[in-house]
């Protein structure tokens, strides 16, 4: 047995002497390091998701009316609600967007509630060819919708029991509809609990012809560009508000930054408490130990080789507490990003080492103090008993 | 016997005011068996943490086996009881959570390198071959102070301290231990030194001292073996 | 001044060699430091020799051989090292006689001197012209020398110098030395190397095998191919070999069989002998690893030079109606003035980027800002070379304007007037073209 491996053994021994301690230091240690890694893992991977989405939205426009609040973007990106309903001439927007000589791909939306089995339901009306260029990524069980039928998000079928093939009936204020459902829709955001409809078909039943309370525009440009076109085309519609998405990414960074210091605030107070209780559980059992400690010292070992064995037990439980902490830490950061953000948390192992980090760190901060008193203990003294 | 193992030259030890050990000059012969003797507080205790480099003296010269231990710094000290010295305890000092294997790996560990089948044949010798696994607190008084010998020997030290090693003891196991160290010191030639206030005890040593206060009154040369047992 | 300051590493790595010679041979200190002395003063002057007697690139080649030739050797005997581990005795042995004998320590210490004197060298530009420069060397090293007996003598008793580790210092401090001079560096052209010889092996091999058709490669089965001539393989290749020494000395010592230790009875000094002989040889590892440190020093610092490329930004260039795009030869910028002046030029969606330079011979080149070969990443201009940036390849500037390899690809214009006019058409089609064959040859599919 070579020196290394035996100091493992002895460190193991040790710990597994004292379980309820080396518990509770692993407990501490670990959902210290858990802590800083789930906050790592959600500010890392929503910050990638914000950007992500930013992205994804590319240059983009939104219109809307300029008296509403509106409710748009998909999953961890929920930007704001309607609060009343409000309204653009769909006409307007297609007139302004020809004078620009904007070159954008456009999708018109009217969003609106109808009366369907004793329940409200939010209705989205758009033209389906519009979505299926603009929003690739919505994935769809069954067929995309052909006159007479309808495609409902992901939430709305499973709360409403829906299945493809079903008929429906809408009830709206102007007319009654039949529809059959041609498929199930799942984007991942609020879409999922919305139905969709043909546009037109929804403008007729609810006596809202030729409006829409939203236009999203694709627009090819990028950075400076984008905010001159938007400019350009507030110009033409004063009646509308044109934004910038991007802008409206900022709500969700805002979100974001809140749960991050709050994260933060409470990590500090965790490493800070943490580190003072392995400082005291570690110092009490250095003095619960103090004739172990002279009898190694009188064996002949060095005050440098005796205070090794106890680095190495404080080292040994923050690499426990460091792993712990690791898987602890993912399962929080997916807790966190699944009810705050409604969007999974990714994956990052490289976070093992922060977390690793975080812990071993403590555990050695947490004994220096002990680790003094190991080095400065007289033999002849701890071994009387004094 | 040859030369002197240990000289001591006015060998002073106060703690404060208090003087533990008065100016001392002893010789020790290499390989004798040496019994210290006193009631508590007698500077007996403190005698043996000064040969066996745990304490330092206040003033005066101490040489072990031709190292002079004043000029030793802390480290110095350390290396110097690995290589020489054995200590057996009366409370016996076992590490709890260690085997007795474990428990004399661990000498050897500070020592050099651990060598398990090493550390079994020395248990064997002291007649544990049977208790290898066991922690100290399922071993009866007599067979932890076995392993404790065992720890003490595993090195070859030239030097064996005891400090009251039967003081725990019933009289049946007191005399298979000592009857042990005279096994072992036979074979192994180590100098002994005993510090005891049982009478008995130190008749199994080749010299007795008696120490009061500090100051060494009597010395008694025994040419009698003790009682066996 | 600011020479003695770029002459820091090579002094640093002098000081280095110096001291790990002094402790390989313990015995031999004078012969170590007269010879180490003589050896650089002779190197220096063999360096300025060989700029008086050749022109061009020539002694570079010939400083950069030596060193190639050294790191061969460092190969040898790493792979002589192992070997040997496994039947212990024999290299022992000869550790001992090499370490002491007054000949080998002369012949090392003064091949080292040399070649560290030429390397240092090389830093100083021009042969003529210089002589401060080359006296502050000079003196410099010297001090140097005297210093390193008493700095040895400081270093820890512990600290030993097995004779394989040795040479790997040593070889890792030339390469360090050498590393910051771009003519003699070694790694990058090294993972450039890797990277042709992979590349034309899966060519051969893809051709010998695979043809005549294709259609049995998948895409899939391309793009890890594909993945084969990209830089990162070369630069894989290019540490593995290049840490490959350093490592198997390590092991070498690290596997080393403990001495045998049985015949002893008493434990006790058993266990003490097997200690100390553990002690010793994690010492020894210790100058591997220092090696292997420097090694990775050197290939950091090949990898991302401190020397600053001439890399101008591209000034967009427009064409005449008839299609001509006419540079003045004296207007904002100097055309003949020897340095890379670069334009962008753009047609629609088109674009392309080409330079202008006046090559050592007097004439006026005009080429892509690509070769034939790699990714345009373009090139940039240092120390009487050109450099392609995707692989570290260095065109002399008497090349450039002839084609061929990592030349930049050359583009047929006329010198009018005042003015250099070239056809803006066959600008834009050679860059589509370039491109297009080296992006497709990256992605393997053919």
């Amino acid at each position: 047995m070579n020196r290394r491996r035996w100091l493992i053994h002895l460190v193991l021994r040790a710990l597994a002497h004292r379980k309820g301690r080396t518990l509770l230091l692993l407990a501490v240690l670990a959902m210290a390091s858990s802590l800083a890694t789930a906050l790592g893992i959600v500010s890392s991977s929503m910050g990638n998701r914000v950007a992500e989405e930013v992205r994804k939205y590319g240059a983009n426009l939104i219109v809307i009316p300029e008296s509403a609040r509106l409710d748009i973007g998909s999953g961890g990106l929920n930007f704001g609600v309607v609060s009343e309903p409000a309204y653009l001439q769909q006409s307007l927007v297609e007139e302004a967007l020809l004078k620009s000589g904007l070159k954008a791909g456009v999708s018109f939306h009217l969003r609106g509630a109808l009366h369907m089995k004793d329940a409200d339901v939010m209705v989205e009306g758009v033209n389906f060819s519009d979505i299926r260029r603009l929003f690739p990524w919505w994935q769809l069980r069954g067929n995309w919708p052909q006159v007479g039928e309808t495609v409902v998000g992901n939430d709305l079928a499973s709360r409403m029991k829906l299945k493809v093939g079903d008929m429906v009936e809408l009830a709206g204020i102007a007319n009654k509809r039949e529809l059959r459902i041609s498929g199930i829709v799942t984007s991942g955001g609020e879409e999922d609990a919305l139905l969709f409809m043909a546009l037109p078909e929804l403008q007729q039943t609810l006596g809202l012809g030729g409006l829409v309370t939203l236009v999203r525009l694709m627009v090819t440009a990028g950075g400076d560009t984008l905010k001159t076109s938007a400019a350009a085309l507030q110009m033409l519609i004063p009646t509308a508000k044109v934004t910038e998405v991007r802008q409206t990414a900022r709500t969700s960074e805002g979100l974001l930054a809140k749960v991050k210091l709050l994260m933060l605030m409470v990590t500090a107070v965790v490493l800070v408490s943490a580190g003072s209780s392995v400082a005291g559980t570690m110092s009490t059992t250095v003095l619960e130990r103090g004739k172990e400690i002279g009898l190694m010292k009188a064996m002949g070992g060095t005050r440098w080789e005796v205070m090794l064995i106890f680095c190495g037990e404080a080292a040994m439980l923050g690499v426990l507490g460091g792993v712990a902490g690791y898987l602890f830490g993912s399962v929080i950061a997916q807790f966190i990003t699944r009810t705050v953000f409604s969007a999974s948390a990714d994956f990052i192992p490289w976070f093992i080492c922060i977390s690793l980090g975080v812990s071993l760190f403590l555990a050695l901060l947490g004994s220096i103090g002990p680790m003094i008193s190991v080095f400065r203990l007289d033999p002849v003294r701890s071994l009387r008993g004094e | 016997m040859s030369s002197a193992i240990i000289e001591t030259n006015g060998l002073t030890r106060s703690y404060g005011d208090i003087c533990a050990l008065k100016p001392l000059d002893l010789l020790v012969p290499e390989g004798e068996w040496l019994s210290v003797m006193g009631h508590s507080g007698s500077g007996k205790s403190t005698l043996m943490n000064l040969v066996g480099g745990l304490d330092r003296p206040t003033s005066g010269t101490l040489r072990v086996g031709g190292e002079e231990l004043l000029a030793l710094n802390e480290d110095g000290l350390a290396r110097f009881r690995r290589e020489f010295v054995g200590i057996i305890f009366q409370q016996h000092h076992l590490v709890p959570y260690l085997t007795a294997v474990e428990n004399v790996m661990m000498a050897q560990y500070f020592h050099s390198v651990p060598d398990e089948a090493e550390a079994r044949h020395a248990l064997e010798r002291v007649g544990l071959g049977h208790r290898l696994k066991n922690r100290p607190g399922e071993l009866s008084g007599g067979e932890q102070q076995r392993v404790c010998i065992a720890r003490a020997i595993i090195n070859s030290p030239k030097l064996l301290l005891g400090d009251e090693p039967t003081g725990n003891l019933d009289n049946k196991s007191t005399v298979m231990v000592m009857e042990l160290l005279k096994e072992l010191r036979a074979e192994e030639r180590f100098t002994v030194i005993m510090v005891t206030h049982n009478q008995e005890v130190a008749a199994w040593g080749d010299r007795t001292i008696h120490l009061d206060d500090g100051v060494l009154v009597r010395e008694d040369r025994l040419k009698v073996e003790g009682k066996a047992g | 001044m600011a020479i003695l300051y770029k002459l820091i590493p090579h002094l640093l790595s002098w000081l280095g060699i110096l001291l790990v010679l002094l402790r390989g041979f313990p015995v031999r200190r004078t012969v170590v430091t007269v010879t180490g002395i003589s050896g650089f003063l002779l190197g220096v002057a063999g360096a300025l020799l060989l700029f008086r007697a050749f022109q061009g690139a020539t002694p570079f080649w010939i400083i950069k051989s030596s060193l190639g030739v050294g790191f061969l050797c460092l190969w040898g005997v790493s792979v002589a090292t192992v070997y040997c581990s496994t039947g212990r005795g024999a290299m022992l042995l000869w550790g001992e006689r090499f370490a002491t004998g007054s000949l080998s320590a002369g012949a090392v210490t003064g091949i080292t001197a040399i070649v560290a004197g030429a390397v240092s060298a090389c830093k100083i530009p021009g042969a003529d012209g210089n002589a401060l420069a080359y006296m502050a060397l000079v003196l410099s090293a010297c001090a140097l020398t005297g210093l390193a007996p008493l700095l040895e003598k400081l270093l820890p008793a512990s600290f030993k110098v097995s004779p394989s580790g040795m040479l790997a210092t040593l070889v890792a401090l030339l390469l360090f030395s050498s590393s910051s001079i771009l003519r003699l560096d070694l790694f990058s052209p090294l993972s450039m190397k890797v990277m042709k010889g992979i590349h034309d092996f899966v060519h051969q091999f893809m051709e010998s095998i695979l043809i005549p058709d294709h259609l049995f490669v998948r895409p899939v089965v391309w793009k890890y191919i594909g993945f084969l001539f990209g830089k990162e393989v070369g630069f894989w290749g290019g540490i593995v070999i290049w840490f490959t020494p350093a490592i198997l000395i390590a092991l070498a010592i690290h596997f080393e069989r403990l001495p045998s230790v049985a015949h002893i009875r008493q434990g006790a000094q058993r266990r003490r002998l097997l200690a100390a002989a553990i002690r010793e040889r994690r010492y020894r590892l210790f100058i591997p690893a220092l090696a292997l440190l420097i090694f990775a020093a050197a290939a950091y610092q090949s990898s991302f030079p401190s020397v600053e490329y001439w890399d101008p930004k591209p000034l967009p260039v427009t064409a005449t109606p008839s299609g001509e795009i006419i540079i003045p030869k004296r207007g904002e910028v100097d055309l003949e003035d020897g340095k890379l002046h670069k334009y962008i030029f753009k047609q629609g969606e088109r674009e392309a980027r080409f330079f202008v330079l006046m090559n050592p011979a007097g004439e006026l080149t005009v080429d892509l800002d690509a070769c034939a070969i790699c990714k345009p990443d373009g090139y940039g201009q240092a120390e009487g070379t050109v450099i392609c940036y995707y692989c570290k390849t260095l065109i002399p500037l008497e090349t450039v304007g002839k084609p061929g390899g990592c030349n930049p690809v050359p583009v047929p214009f006329a010198e009018r007037g005042e003015g250099v006019v070239i056809d803006s058409m066959t600008l834009i089609n050679s860059w589509g073209a370039t491109v297009k064959a080296t992006v497709r040859a990256k992605e393997g599919a053919k």
